[in-house]
């Protein structure tokens, strides 16, 4: 508990140093849920950066606050979107107690979750139906090949994955995983999404997230959100650690038919 | 008198820009081989290949013609050569990750640093830098008005046009645009620029008198990446890199509609046109091949091979 409360300090002396710019046209609150060694919360901080720095072009502040899965609900008042790295369970039950407010998931695989559609919910890692289909899809072309199907990977170089790996690393000195990517990915949504509205309130927030979203995820790809709140996006394949390929696998679908890797529907 | 001397001054100030008439080479980085192809102009063929460092991308001349500036990216470099001798005259120091460039018509150089959320101005002659601006990330695609008054850097990272006042150096506008911005280019009187979104696959107008869009096009193909972007000569057309789509494609500059897809080669990065207007060339990256497109046909006359992922293109006429 210290720990974070040494984080929100910071926070607060950087605001009050520079009182204009942090307190000035629009204050952007977004607070992470889940444990502090999570590269979840990492990827998450990569993101703020780059969202401050495209906010001082525009006025717009973001903050982004650390707390734990037993915190109160009342702690995430004022929050414009929340990223939780939770199990299903917790994850669904912090859903409901938050209606209105964007809540991504930058950890639950389980189909289930897309399945119950929640209104908002934005899936931004991959669910389990997604991976096994972009194994499939592989396999087509591979046959036999031992692969394994993710969101992101520390070697990923092309569509500006380099960019996005180098940054990480130099910020954190690790390779960024597919948590790490979730919140970068997460972040990065929310301030393209509030720089485009002008507004940092969570139901239009949500509404645009949900309906308009054209996400560039640095995978080549123009990421929206189904139906079921789960992000359209390309897999990573990996064999023995090393990255061999993208899904959907060129010879079986086009590079932009997202919807052939987990489409599930909803229940 | 006055306007004699003027006249005269003019005269004596024409040799060397009548001289830039040029070699007539077209010169291409291929960022995979750590070369430039040096192709002529005529016969369309390659002629010389130049190690100029390492992973070459932007290209340009120096206005008179008489430097040619290659950015070797993973050098921190920008390598000057002799587009005649073809002589590598010298380098500088040109900030960290230079990727594209355009050179003003006072001779400096512009430059996108990927790396570093920077765009940096030098003075080739020197390797001086002359000033910095903090841009937003992944800086891309740099566009200089024909007055030199303005210019624009892409952020492909942060989506934006950031509208750069010179010689101040200051920011005068950001411009939100589809995700990932990656070039532009200015009509002959400034006051319009069409740009490029590479993942929004969206080619947009934009009025620079007031720094707002105007126009924004979804290009039809669904499978186009659009990248580099160019005027025809009586800026009634646009020609766009299609990227993924294997396409150069042709627009209506009013309209922004297509008119044409010409199928070249794999991932078409860059694009040149001839001073003549008569040829369009296109850089494919997957396909190690330079495109030569007639823009009367809007056909492929000829597809030259050149080195690994050729990025950068441009002509010496």
């Amino acid at each position: 508990m210290r720990k974070w409360s040494i984080t929100t300090l910071t926070v607060l002396l950087f605001c009050a140093g520079t009182i204009e710019p942090c307190f000035g046209a629009m204050d952007v609150k977004l607070v992470y849920i889940g444990s502090e060694g999570d590269a979840a919360l990492l990827g998450a901080r990569q993101g703020l950066d780059e969202a401050n720095l495209q906010g001082q072009f525009l006025g717009q502040k973001y903050i982004l606050e650390a707390r734990t899965a037993a915190a109160p609900v009342a702690e995430l008042h004022g929050a414009t979107a929340v990223l939780a790295s939770l199990d299903a369970g917790a994850f669904q039950a912090l859903a409901a107690a938050l209606p209105g407010v964007p809540l991504f998931n930058l950890r639950a695989t389980d189909d289930a979750l897309r399945a119950a559609c929640i209104a908002n919910a934005l899936h931004v890692i991959p669910g389990d139906a997604m991976a096994r289909d972009a194994v499939a899809q592989w396999r087509k072309v591979h046959p036999g090949a031992k692969v394994t199907a993710g969101a992101w990977h520390g070697e990923f170089i092309k569509f500006a994955g380099r960019d996005l790996n180098k940054r990480y690393r130099a910020a954190t000195g690790k390779g960024m995983d597919d948590h790490a990517w979730a919140g970068w990915a997460a972040v990065k949504m929310t301030s393209d999404s509030v720089a485009r509205l002008n507004s940092a309130d969570p139901g239009t927030l949500l509404a645009f997230l949900r309906d308009d979203l054209r996400f560039d995820g640095q995978k080549g790809a123009e990421m929206s959100f189904r139906a079921s709140g789960q992000l359209r996006q390309p897999m990573l394949l990996v064999e023995d650690g090393r990255l061999v390929g993208e899904a959907p696998v060129r010879g079986v679908a086009g590079p932009d038919d997202l919807d052939t890797l987990g489409n599930t529907a909803c229940r | 008198m006055v306007r004699y001397v003027f006249f005269i001054c003019m005269l004596l100030a024409l040799p060397p820009i009548a001289a830039a008439a040029g070699t007539g080479r077209i010169f291409v980085t291929n960022e995979g081989s750590n070369t430039v192809s040096v192709i002529d102009g005529k016969t369309l063929e390659v002629v010389e290949t130049l190690a100029v460092g390492t992973r070459p991308r932007g290209i340009g001349l120096s206005p008179g013609g008489r430097e040619l500036y290659v950015a070797a990216s993973e050098d921190n470099a920008i390598v000057v050569v002799d587009p005649g001798s073809l002589k590598v005259l010298r380098a500088f120091q040109a900030g960290s990750d230079p990727e594209t460039f355009a050179v003003h018509p006072n001779g400096h150089i512009y430059i996108s640093n990927e790396d570093d959320a920077r765009a940096t101005v030098f003075d080739p002659a020197s390797g001086g830098r002359i000033a910095e601006i903090p841009v937003g990330l992944e800086p891309e695609g740099v566009a200089i008005s024909p007055d030199g008054s303005r210019v624009i850097v892409t952020s492909e990272s942060t989506n934006m046009l950031h509208v750069i006042r010179v010689p101040e150096h200051d920011i005068v506008a950001n411009i939100l645009v589809g995700a990932r911005p990656r070039a532009a280019v200015f009509t002959r009187d400034g006051s319009l620029a069409y740009a490029t979104s590479e993942i929004s696959g969206e080619v947009k107008k934009v009025d620079m008198r007031q720094n707002r869009v105007v126009a924004v096009e979804k290009i039809a193909d669904e499978k186009a990446k659009p990248k580099d972007v160019l005027l025809s000569v009586d800026e009634q057309t646009l020609y766009v890199a299609g990227g993924r789509s294997d396409s150069v494609v042709v627009l209506d500059a009013a309209t922004l509609k297509i008119r044409a897809t010409i199928p070249v080669g794999k991932r078409v990065w860059g694009l040149a046109r001839s001073r003549d207007g008569s040829r369009v060339f296109s850089t494919n990256g997957a396909s190690n091949s330079v495109s030569a497109i007639d823009t009367d046909t809007n056909k492929v006359i000829k597809t030259i091979t050149v080195g690994d992922l050729p990025w950068g293109i441009v002509i010496d006429d």
